[in-house]
């Protein structure tokens, strides 16, 4: 119902909000992706890693930021009062919080996947992990339950 | 959840898969401009394909439950609306530019798995045709079209 009744000047944090979590999305999809086929290819396991070490710092840590804080912009535009939030809105904020701290992990294990020459099953794991919660929290996000 | 609720899910999972699937190809191409060996260019592109079928699914699943929710919405929207016409031109032109970009990177693809084949030493051909620069037009200007689609999903001028 929001989309057509929310004021203009919404608008703008929303684009961010969605546009952000579209690229985060694709971005870990992408480190999910190189870091399953860096362990069914082993010769070129090395040119993988170093893909989702590059899409986590240039594709995952931008675009979270850009969606977490236009995330809280168009929050405190819509409810001003926090108390007052829906519960759609704790389960984006419990998907990205406790999902910043997946990332960092996912970020030191890429980076050492680079390091030792060899990729951790870990990080394509922990990158799909985080892909489902995205998809829970635009569940919530869209459909509003 | 009522029907509306759905809908707007449903046509959202188009768009994340949709946009998300364009990140991911985004971010195989310019890996695949940083390499040298064809074998290396072969594995990216190959990997290329995951997100081009996440791009097939999600324009349908983006196109025909937005077309469902313009019917089901109750805010008097139409077909005839501007924005709505704007969206379908926009994923039309979209998917098509990033296809012919794509059939050219395909046609590389190819290139490269025969010169793989042939000793997989670097060649200044098979670069040439990664970074060819209507093929990388191509590629990024549907990208752009695909973020002026969000932006009129969301600002929905006229409605």
């Amino acid at each position: 119902m929001l989309a057509a009744i929310r004021p203009d000047s919404w608008n703008f944090p929303l684009f961010l909000h969605v546009l952000g979590a579209m690229i985060l999305f694709g971005a870990t999809a992408t480190v999910a992706i190189v870091g399953f086929a860096g362990r069914s290819r082993p010769d070129y396991a090395g040119m993988l890693s170093r893909v989702a070490l590059n899409t986590f710092l240039l594709g995952i840590v931008p675009s979270w930021i850009v969606m977490r804080v236009a995330a809280q912009w168009i929050v405190g535009k819509e409810f001003p009062d926090e108390d007052a939030a829906p519960g759609w809105v704790d389960v984006g904020f419990l998907v990205s919080e406790p999902g910043a701290i997946l990332l960092i992990v996912l970020g030191i294990l890429a980076w050492l996947s680079v390091r030792r020459g060899r990729p951790f099953l870990a990080v394509p794991l922990l990158a799909t992990l985080y892909v489902l919660a995205l998809g829970v929290a635009w569940f919530a996000m869209s459909a509003k339950p | 959840m009522s029907t509306y609720d759905w809908l707007l899910f449903l046509h959202m999972t188009g768009a994340f898969l949709l946009v998300g699937g364009g990140v991911v190809a985004a971010a195989l191409n310019i890996a695949s401009l940083r390499r040298d060996r064809p074998s290396e260019i072969l594995v990216l592109f190959g990997l290329i394909r995951i997100a081009v079928a996440a791009i097939i699914v999600g324009s349908v699943l983006a196109l025909v439950f937005g077309l469902w929710l313009v019917n089901e919405a109750p805010f008097a929207y139409s077909y005839s609306d501007g924005w709505v016409i704007a969206a379908i031109v926009l994923l039309i032109a979209g998917n098509a530019i990033g296809g012919y970009a794509g059939s050219r990177d395909a046609r590389t693809a190819k290139y490269a798995e025969e010169l793989a084949a042939a000793g997989d030493t670097p060649s200044k051909e098979l670069q040439a045709r990664v970074r060819n620069p209507i093929t990388l037009a191509g590629n990024y200007v549907s990208g752009l079209l695909l973020v002026a689609l969000v932006a009129i999903m969301i600002w929905k001028p006229g409605a």
